[in-house]
């Protein structure tokens, strides 16, 4: 089974049930809060991931700070964990934190057009077919939301080139947050470093579906999100 | 990362001062609690000078601060425990204690009748009931009024993070898993020039401020706000109410707790500083203009991080089996805390070792400020670097505060010098009060008004367009619901996912039960007929619960009380009427009180003299739903299906939203229920959700039948035909009473048809389908009543609140 390592910021609060989604498509799992985490800890990992939640209480720019903490404890081992065929997930504060690491195409995420947080499911599509992570799901999908600062904004024609060349490897199916071309989640080139705005952990169960319906699949999209990149490690 | 404790400031001296009561007569002693604003009244000051009288000598300003503290209307409930002679309708009697007689002595007697349910009430910080073999739930409700008066975002802020660290001090430490916020504020469009006192907050500041207030604790603590209600009426203006209530899981082995001698009370969390001085004592007087200004060190300020760590602290070392006992610094801080850990046995404080936000605090001030995020655990000595080690994990901070020692005194030192030293029974008797109340049931007035109107199409529109219906969903998609994954049934649902719903439904990790939360109050229905209010809202929470699927025999509820002035005898009456009514809800249902807060002086002096807030009652409970198939929802899911009622309408409008829309008829009788017959109706209806009779189900409640149906359409999955002739009602009921009154004790069901001979035997009426248009349309004995495309109904209910947040 591959093994999962999820980073604990203070502030980071999506941790337990992303563990249990990892658990839920085969991963083994472990959280280290930041204040133990050691580099050699990402030996023992296949896939690293940056949970949701408010790391420091996001109170600057979202991972501002995290961002800080990570370079301060881990320096270069990240990328070299990357380098070598490690695979890293950052889901909304999680993704705001990989973006300020610069582990994914240049930009930012910032405040949504709204201005305020905002609670709710989303339409999705993927653009290609590279990315591991969203190797088992359809062309469209739905997943939650929640957050205050995801809009995506790049320097001119950056966002519009992410969806080209594919490192804007997800895009909303509606406009919910003003987000730049419509990117929800974004893939380094390796395709091993994947960032995402919406809660995959949270649609592991067909029951947490809105709707009492729902019946697109035998589980909810999150299972096959995480059971996409388990299967990728596998191989 | 660890900021090593010793890198704060701490205090370098004691500072106290000796105050002498002894020689003081009453006026003087008086005199001096208003000075010093003790909001200790004459007689609580008398007995002051005895207990020093018996001591030998002067107090200390630090010991008067920790007794104004702790007997205080908010640490203390004095009100609830006082004897009063209540006069109703001219017949005096006489309450000894109202939580003695309406509250405990009815969980009491729903624990004997079913044992092994309620695993703890009244005694810790949250009450527990059993969830499965070897978890609780938990939950507390506490009310934040009179800091979200003055400092709206602030003041909720606070609020739920201080219900948050109930929840982490119930038992050993329980997992928050669930919030819920309840607000009574003024009219979004009240209009400036209307405010009848300077400085005071327009409705819409403390709208806004206290939603983002919420959201920002509530979000960044990662526990989703599942369930809330927010009530407009100008009575609330002056004096608005928020309630923030937290559920919690913890193992059963865990509830009981127990401080014993030689036990260490280390503090974790945030530093104490100046802000929070006597917010216990602050919110047990009234509100002035001059409170805007005077009273701003009494609101705390939030660090929601800052409680993420020290939550993450506790569980763990609950987790690891190192905590003996632990509670939260809430009102009162230190003193209330350690004075609660030390009531039994005693022990040694030390205000040196408090690490602080800033320099330079007096004694009292360090030992009774309520800066937040502060939890006080005991725990062996032996087990301190244990301790230490998790707490540079989670990175927060503790520091040994005291210790427990068996002399039955509470002895607070400061750096060699003793400020406070007083006998922990006296510290914790605070004198009975003694009160009086009366009340006169005004009789329902006869004949009718009769009410005509031209279009009820266009009643039913004007309803689901009043601030007391329209959809939340502004303030609901600012709250995180979905956070840890476990919202099963969420407030906003439907094909859509923005249907209303009755409550919600969380799973509980390691568990296959899952739990129901709803509230329900009817703050309209107490100006006229407290006692029907306190019945219903019982009524409307635990329909809510059994709605959804809970079991209704593993329903538990808590009482939150707010109220205006109980020295006005016509006020305390309305609140002892209400709790009667409660009672004899809470008894016909077996539904146990577990917990319960009460909240005074909601009142304030406007230019043109005092403004109160009509007695208010929350009821919110939590309901176990054994299956996750037994969940059910409030919105159509087919067209075909029939629709069902279960219960009775009958005449009388008094408090219904349509009441407050038409002249006059509101003063027609209030409707008239009987909770025996409701009760068995749920138990019915509860084996039909067993047997999968039921799509969907919704309470009737404000706005009556017209607007609960319109509210299920809103699922966007089917249309509705009812002919309401089939209603079932009282003969004498008009049009307007069938479609819009609020009689207790219904639910609207709907079933597929294969199902429903079981659910017509099971007592409930056919009175409509759901069809395949997307349209409302409703007839009695053939005339068209309310004839519209829900496609027309759903923009003014959806969009209600828009326009103001």
């Amino acid at each position: 089974m591959p093994h999962a390592l999820l980073i604990k910021f203070p502030g980071t609060n999506c941790d337990a049930e992303t563990a249990r989604a990892l658990e839920a498509a085969d991963f083994t799992t472990e959280i280290v809060p930041v204040a133990r985490l050691e580099p050699e800890a990402l030996d023992r990992a296949a896939l690293v991931v940056f949970s949701g939640g408010f790391s420091y209480g996001d109170y600057v720019m979202s991972g501002r700070i995290a961002r800080l903490v990570t370079r301060h404890k881990l320096g270069e081992q990240l990328q070299a964990f990357v380098n070598r065929g490690g695979h890293v997930l950052g889901i909304c504060n999680g993704f705001q934190i990989l973006t300020q690491l610069g582990l994914l195409p240049r930009g930012s995420l910032i405040h949504n057009t709204s201005g305020r947080f905002l609670c709710r499911w989303a339409p999705l599509r993927k653009n290609g077919d590279t990315s591991p992570f969203l190797k088992a799901l359809p062309d469209q999908f739905e997943l939650p939301v929640a957050h205050a600062e995801g809009r995506f904004v790049g320097e001119s024609g950056d966002a519009e080139q992410y969806v080209k060349d594919g490192r804007a490897a997800l895009l909303y199916g509606a406009d919910i947050n003003g987000s730049s071309a419509g990117i929800a989640g974004l893939q380094d080139a390796t395709g091993r470093v994947f960032g995402l705005m919406p809660h995959p952990e949270r649609f592991i169960a067909r029951q947490t579906h809105y709707d009492p319906d729902w019946q697109e699949a035998e589980r909810g999209w999150g299972y096959y999100f995480f059971k996409g990149v388990a299967d990728a490690l596998a191989v | 990362m660890q900021s090593a404790p010793s890198s704060a400031p701490r205090t370098e001296r004691a500072v106290f001062r000796t105050i002498p009561v002894r020689d003081l007569d009453a006026d003087r002693l008086l005199e001096l609690s208003k000075q010093m604003k003790l909001s200790l009244s004459r007689a609580d000051m008398e007995a002051v000078r005895d207990l020093f009288d018996a001591e030998g000598r002067d107090p200390t300003d630090v010991e008067l601060e920790v007794i104004a503290q702790t007997w205080s209307e908010h640490c203390k409930h004095r009100i609830f425990n006082a004897r009063i002679r209540h006069t109703l309708d001219g017949a005096d009697e006489e309450v000894d204690s109202l939580f003695k007689t309406y509250v405990r002595s009815v969980t009491e007697k729903i624990m004997a009748e079913k044992p092994d349910f309620v695993l703890g009430a009244f005694v810790d910080n949250a009450g527990f009931v059993k969830l499965d073999a070897d978890k609780a739930v938990c939950l507390k409700v506490e009310t934040h009024n009179h800091p979200s008066a003055i400092e709206p975002y602030a003041g909720a802020n606070t609020g739920l993070g201080g219900v948050i660290r109930d929840i982490l001090g119930a038992g050993k430490g329980a997992k928050p898993v669930a919030s819920l916020d309840v607000f009574c504020f003024g009219p979004p469009d009240t209009r400036q020039e209307d405010l009848r006192a300077k400085d005071v907050i327009h409705p819409l500041g403390i709208l806004r401020g206290v939603v983002r207030g919420v959201r920002d604790y509530g979000n960044r603590m990662g526990i989703p706000t599942v369930n809330g209600a927010i009530q407009f009426d100008e009575s609330f203006i002056y004096n608005p109410l928020v309630f923030c209530g937290t559920a919690g899981i913890i193992p059963i082995q865990d509830i009981a707790k127990e401080v014993k001698p030689g036990h260490l009370l280390i503090a974790a969390g945030g530093r104490t500083g100046k802000d929070g001085l006597k917010g216990a004592t602050f919110s047990s007087a009234e509100l002035t203009t001059d409170s805007h200004e005077e009273d701003q060190t009494a609101v705390q300020i939030g660090n929601p991080i800052e409680e993420k760590k020290a939550a993450d602290f506790v569980l763990a070392a609950r987790a690891a089996g190192l905590i003996e006992f632990v509670t939260d610094c809430g009102a009162g801080g230190f003193s209330s805390a350690a004075g609660e850990m030390l009531s039994e046995v005693g022990g040694d404080v030390w205000l040196e070792n408090v690490p602080l936000k800033e320099p330079g605090l007096e004694s009292w001030q360090v030992f009774i400020s309520e800066s937040q995020e502060r939890m006080v655990l005991a725990v062996e000595e032996k087990h301190l670097p244990q301790l230490q080690e998790l707490a540079d994990t989670w990175q927060t901070e503790i520091f040994t505060l005291a210790k427990a020692d068996g002399s039955k005194r509470l002895k607070v030192w400061h750096h060699g010098e003793a400020v406070c030293d007083l006998p922990v029974e006296k510290l914790h008797g605070a004198p009975r009060r003694e009160l009086r109340a009366h009340w006169r049931q005004t009789v329902a007035r006869n004949p009718k008004v009769a009410m005509r109107p031209e279009s009820w199409t266009q009643v039913l529109k004007t309803l689901l367009a009043d601030f007391a219906i329209v959809s939340r969903e502004p303030i609901i998609r600012e709250y995180d619901h979905e956070v840890q994954g476990n919202t099963v049934l969420k407030p906003l649902a439907g094909a859509s996912g923005d249907a209303p719903q009755d409550g919600s439904v969380i799973r509980v990790d390691g568990s296959d039960q899952l739990v129901a939360l709803a509230c329900a109050l009817l703050p309209e229905w107490g100006k006229n007929d407290p006692h029907a209010m306190g019945r219903a809202c019982v009524d409307e929470c635990v329909r809510q619960l059994v709605a959804m699927g809970a079991n209704p025999r593993r329903i538990a509820i808590l009482d939150n009380f707010c109220m205006g002035n109980p020295d006005n005898e016509r006020e305390l009456g309305a609140l002892v009427e209400c709790t009667k009514g409660m009672a004899q809800a809470a008894l016909a249902y077996g539904a146990p009180f577990v917990s319960g807060k009460d909240s005074f002086y909601n009142y304030f002096i406007t230019e043109d003299g005092p403004v109160s807030i009509p007695v208010t009652l929350l009821v919110s409970g939590f309901g176990i739903v054994e299956d996750a198939r037994h969940v059910t929802g409030a919105s159509l899911r087919r067209a075909g299906s029939k629709l069902c009622l279960l219960g009775r309408c009958t005449p009388g409008l008094r408090g219904s939203v349509f009441a407050r829309h038409s002249q006059g008829a509101g003063l027609d009788g209030a409707p008239t229920w009987d909770e025996a017959e409701s009760w068995a109706a749920y138990e019915r209806y509860h084996e039909l959700v067993k047997q999968g009779a039921v799509l969907a189900a919704h309470d009737v409640s404000e706005g009556g039948l017209a607007v609960a149906l319109a509210e299920m359409g809103f699922s966007g999955k089917a249309g509705i035909k009812v002919e309401l002739e089939n209603v079932p009602a009282d003969k004498e009921c008009t049009p307007a009473e069938i479609l819009f009154g609020e009689t207790p004790g219904r639910l609207i069901l709907e079933v597929p048809p294969e199902h429903v001979d079981s659910v017509v035997a099971a007592g409930a009426v056919v009175i409509g389908e759901s069809t395949g248009e997307r349209w409302l349309h409703l007839t009695h004995r053939g005339t068209t009543l309310v004839d519209s495309a829900l496609a027309d109904l759903k923009p003014l209910w959806q969009n209600g609140l828009t326009p103001y947040y």
